[in-house]
């Protein structure tokens, strides 16, 4: 090599080091991100939504995408191969349980509703008690657990490995082009199942569209869209009240989420022995009868409603909130259990209710990429 | 001869890179000001009237009623330092303090040199409170959509300045279950609190100097010129500007004190 190449190069290099290149640096490569076979996906964020954060090991990929559908509606992930995790997630009830509990494949009932499936790559936590961070994690739980699909993993990867090209699908060579392997584990189950999980994006509702500027809201939406964004309660009782619905509180519309994820006790019992919400994770007595606010996008398709399905309408929900709930030592302090409730007034809860109707998207719940492609 | 020029050349490429190095960092190394920064570490911590104090602790007020706080959440922005030639300088642009969290650490880095004064607002500058969509923001930041998790009204009147939950009663022996429920915000809600030093503080290069911040959450409800009955006013979402959110801040800027 010329004396002036050597030059020419260590200058570049001492650049390249200098103005921070990041191109192909081997060691931050680690698999599937540096796979080469898959092809990468790019979430298409809506307008004024918050960016989504994809786990570093698991990116989106085309293969992986579809993939995890294909995965998402194996009914072979269950023990007696009747058993989806459609099965409760169903695309006419916006990806919720129209069942208040869900039963499993054993008909054993387990304890809680099972949670929409819209926006969850937004979600930080997962569960109603929050006890998966990860959408990973989660997804691990209900092939496993005797009360849902009661698979073990071991069996669930072997149904699936042995599954080949006789088979309508054959899952070691989706997983190759997907992952760059053909060994099927469960974290591979899982990453690619939240990858497609990611993908299910709503944000298409009446609401959206006035957000955009594509629309109007009748009279009524709107003002129920104020009443939403009003404090609840009667001003001579609770200061600052201003007779509204107190809703944007937990339902925050901040990155059109509609759900803050926090964890509050909306005053459904007064104590909470049959389940302990929040408590029963971390342990803390502040912490009983709270459970995560689910998003309001598509509430009016995903009855019943609350952790235990207790209620089959809206109304009933908005008649609950009217009410303020019950008092505990944790109810939230947002609930008006001991100023009268919101004092909502018939007319108003029609409002309320024809806002939260804006807030449904058929787009997304008939959209060919989520539906049972077996 | 020709080791010599090779010699030459190696030397040339070295004053090269010297000099390449130095344009590009910008860096004297003559001059203080570019000496590697010593580290700052701010440690907040809540107490009950300088008695170790946790979240959850059923605790007295100044009315002798039975209180527990469950929540205590806090924007501090900016916060900064006074420099020797009396320039404030940014230290932490915003941060959302949760008292859930014992004692909490913001550790960054300041230029060496020797403080005598330390402010950070409570709330948020009307640049970033109002019409700035929380979606913008990464979801890592503090007023981002997750980072502000409950602590965002609307676009209009912005983030709650401070949080301020529990639960009390009026007499001993029944359950705390009567609402506490202060949400103090809106721009005319931003207070500044503001300690001099009794002794400047030196940032040494490479080296870290520890502040404590402490809150005595009691004196949020009883200062010198003014308490609040949380029988008679156990709640306030002054999104809308009424006055106790107002009075509940001016009494919280009162509540710190600072341990160099």
């Amino acid at each position: 090599m010329k004396k002036g190449s050597s030059e020419a190069l260590l200058l570049f290099v001492l650049f390249a080091t200098l103005t921070g290149c990041k191109n192909c640096n081997p060691e931050e490569c680690v698999q599937p991100p540096c796979n080469e076979i898959a092809t990468p996906y790019t979430i298409e964020i809506p307008p004024f939504f918050p960016p989504m954060d994809i786990p570093a090991d698991n990116p989106l990929t085309e293969e992986g995408i579809e993939l995890g559908r294909l995965l998402f509606w194996e009914k072979e992930l269950s023990a007696d191969g009747s058993m989806s995790c459609g099965s409760c997630h169903l695309p006419s009830s916006g990806f919720a349980d129209p069942s208040a509990v869900s039963t499993g494949i054993t008909g054993a009932q387990g304890l809680r509703n099972a949670m929409a499936i819209v926006n969850i790559g937004w979600t930080p936590s997962f569960f109603w008690d929050g006890r998966a961070t990860s959408l990973e994690e989660q997804i691990l739980e209900p092939v496993s657990h005797p009360d849902e699909m009661a698979l073990p993993w071991n069996e669930a990867v072997l149904k699936l490995q042995n599954m080949s090209a006789a088979d309508p699908t054959n899952y070691p060579q989706l997983f190759a082009r997907a992952f760059g392997t053909s060994e099927i584990t469960p974290d591979l189950v899982t990453k690619s199942i939240a990858q497609f999980l990611r993908t299910m994006i709503s944000a298409d509702s009446k609401f959206d569209r006035w957000r955009r500027g594509e629309v109007t809201l009748t009279d009524a939406e709107f003002a129920g869209y104020e009443i939403f964004l009003k404090e609840g309660g009667d001003p001579e009782i609770t200061p600052g009240g201003q007779f509204g619905g107190d809703c944007f509180h937990c339902h925050s519309e901040a990155g059109l989420q509609f759900s803050d994820y926090l964890f509050r006790n909306n005053g459904l019992d007064s104590n909470f022995v049959s389940d302990p919400g929040l408590a029963g994770v971390t342990g803390s007595p502040l912490d009983s009868g709270r459970f995560k606010t689910p998003t309001l996008r598509n509430a009016a398709l995903t009855a019943p409603y609350m952790h235990d399905g207790r209620f089959q309408t809206l109304e009933e929900v908005i008649d609950h909130y009217n009410t303020g709930g019950v008092a505990s030592t944790t109810i939230d302090p947002f609930m008006k259990y001991n100023s009268g409730g919101l004092m909502l007034s018939p007319v108003q809860k029609e409002r309320l209710l024809a806002f939260l109707h804006t807030l449904t998207d058929t787009t997304f719940v008939s959209n060919p990429r989520f539906q049972d492609p077996h | 001869m020709k080791n010599q020029q090779n010699k030459n050349s190696v030397a040339c490429m070295a004053l090269l890179i010297t000099s390449l190095i130095a344009v590009l960092s910008g860096c004297d190394p003559n001059d203080p000001e570019d000496a590697s920064p010593g580290e700052i570490l701010l440690e907040f911590s809540a107490n009950w009237n300088q008695e170790p104090f946790a979240l959850g602790d059923v605790v007295t007020d100044h009315m002798n009623h039975l209180l527990r706080i469950d929540n205590l959440q806090m924007y501090i922005a900016p916060i900064e330092m006074r420099n020797e030639r009396g320039d404030w300088v940014e230290v932490e642009d915003v941060s959302l303090l949760d008292f859930e969290l014992l004692n909490q650490r913001i550790t960054t880095s300041l230029a060496v040199g020797t403080y005598d004064a330390l402010r950070f607002g409570m709330g948020l500058p009307p640049e970033i409170n109002t019409d700035i969509d929380p979606a913008s923001y990464a979801n890592t930041h503090p007023l981002s959509v997750p980072g502000s998790a409950g602590m965002f009204w609307t676009w209009s009147s912005g983030y709650v300045f401070v949080k301020y939950e529990g639960k009390f009663a009026t007499e001993a022996g029944v359950q705390l279950e009567d609402p506490l429920s202060y949400h103090c915000g809106t721009d005319a809600s931003y207070r500044t609190v503001s300690f001099d030093f009794a002794n400047p503080i030196i940032v040494e290069s490479n080296k870290s100097t520890e502040i404590s911040l402490n809150f005595n959450a009691a004196a949020a409800l009883v200062g010198e010129d003014d308490s609040v009955d949380i029988v008679e006013d156990p709640v306030t979402h002054n999104a809308d500007g009424t006055i106790l959110g107002a009075r509940l801040m001016d009494l919280m800027d009162d509540a710190w004190t600072l341990t160099p």
